[in-house]
């Protein structure tokens, strides 16, 4: 099974938005996606309390380090999804997940603070990789941006691809659909309308495509 | 891209890889996640006895030998010598009822 980390070691950053917006997303798409909220401020658990969940989706929530690698474990089968959606801190839980990870996601506003913050996360990838002989697929993906990019997210985006980093187009942009999601619960398709909810659903749609093709090597 | 043009999954790609998950592989993860701050951040339980419920005191001076029995009886059964107060305590009540 696939099993995607969301991870930042910066709070704020759009982890479980992130979080949400892909797993709606890729149950819509079809597939049995398990979502594991590590967070102890409980976002996913908040969001699946808020009405019934979207179908194909089922969130466990109150994983702790002891438990992370157990509960990845066992849900280890062909043709699912786990989502892990970590708190916004640096911790031994953050490793632990990373280290069974086929796909790990950092989200993280186009500013320098983020950026310097979130770096943290590629490094600790970079060296779990080495230390656990095998490679940890990684990618970045700008959270809340505006339709016109700025000068600082252009040119942190610059330095990310410059490093070599897998940088996930299109970004997430900041829409009133994606924070009112954890007011009503629920996906894109079932919460009032909110904005426009044809492009905020084409863009969490475009994100997990992208997310998609990684998982399948076709990205 | 619209509801038109849905994404769809291809479940028979989505394959389980298989990923080390020995104490060996944890460990050093554990250690690579030290190096760069990604500590244990879990609450630690608390060890030890758990303080007891007893926190009432009496204040008898007995006879020596009642004191001595009192202290192999509850030597014998394992309880502190309160226990016996108090089960003395509730026959006496009891009998105060009847």
């Amino acid at each position: 099974m696939p099993t995607i980390v969301i991870a930042s070691p910066k709070g704020g950053a759009g982890k479980s938005t992130t979080a949400i917006l892909l797993g709606t997303e890729l149950a819509h798409a079809g597939a049995e996606v398990v979502m594991l909220d590590c967070d102890p401020n409980r976002s996913l658990t908040l969001w699946a309390s808020r009405s019934s969940l979207p179908p194909r989706i089922a969130v466990l929530s109150d994983i702790d380090e002891s438990s992370i690698i157990r509960q990845i474990k066992s849900r280890d089968t062909d043709g699912n999804i786990v989502i892990v959606d970590l708190e916004g801190v640096a911790s031994r839980l953050v490793s632990r997940a990373i280290s069974q990870a086929d796909l790990v996601i950092t989200p993280m506003r186009a500013t320098t603070l983020d950026a310097t913050i979130g770096a943290r996360a590629l490094q600790l990838v970079a060296e779990e990789e080495e230390a656990l002989d095998r490679s940890i697929q990684h990618a970045v993906v700008f959270t809340m941006t505006k339709a016109v990019k700025s000068k600082q997210h252009k040119g942190i985006a610059a330095s990310l691809v410059g490093q070599g980093v897998d940088l996930i187009e299109p970004p997430l942009m900041e829409r009133a659909a994606f924070s009112a999601i954890f007011e009503f619960g629920g996906d894109l398709r079932s919460i009032p309308p909110q904005g426009n909810m044809t492009g905020a659903r084409d863009n969490a749609r475009a994100f997990s495509e992208q997310v998609y093709k990684r998982l399948t090597g076709e990205g | 891209m619209s509801e038109d043009n849905p994404f769809r999954i291809d479940l028979g790609k989505l394959r389980t890889r298989n990923k080390d998950a020995s104490l060996k592989t944890v460990s050093r993860s554990d250690s690579v996640g030290e190096k760069h701050g990604f500590v244990e951040r879990a609450p630690r339980k608390k060890r030890g006895r758990k303080p007891s419920p007893r926190t009432g005191q009496v204040h008898a001076k007995v006879l020596p030998d009642v004191a001595r029995e009192i202290s192999e009886e509850a030597k014998r059964r394992g309880v502190q010598q309160g226990v016996l107060i108090e089960e003395a305590w509730s026959l006496y009540k009891a009998s105060q009822e009847n």
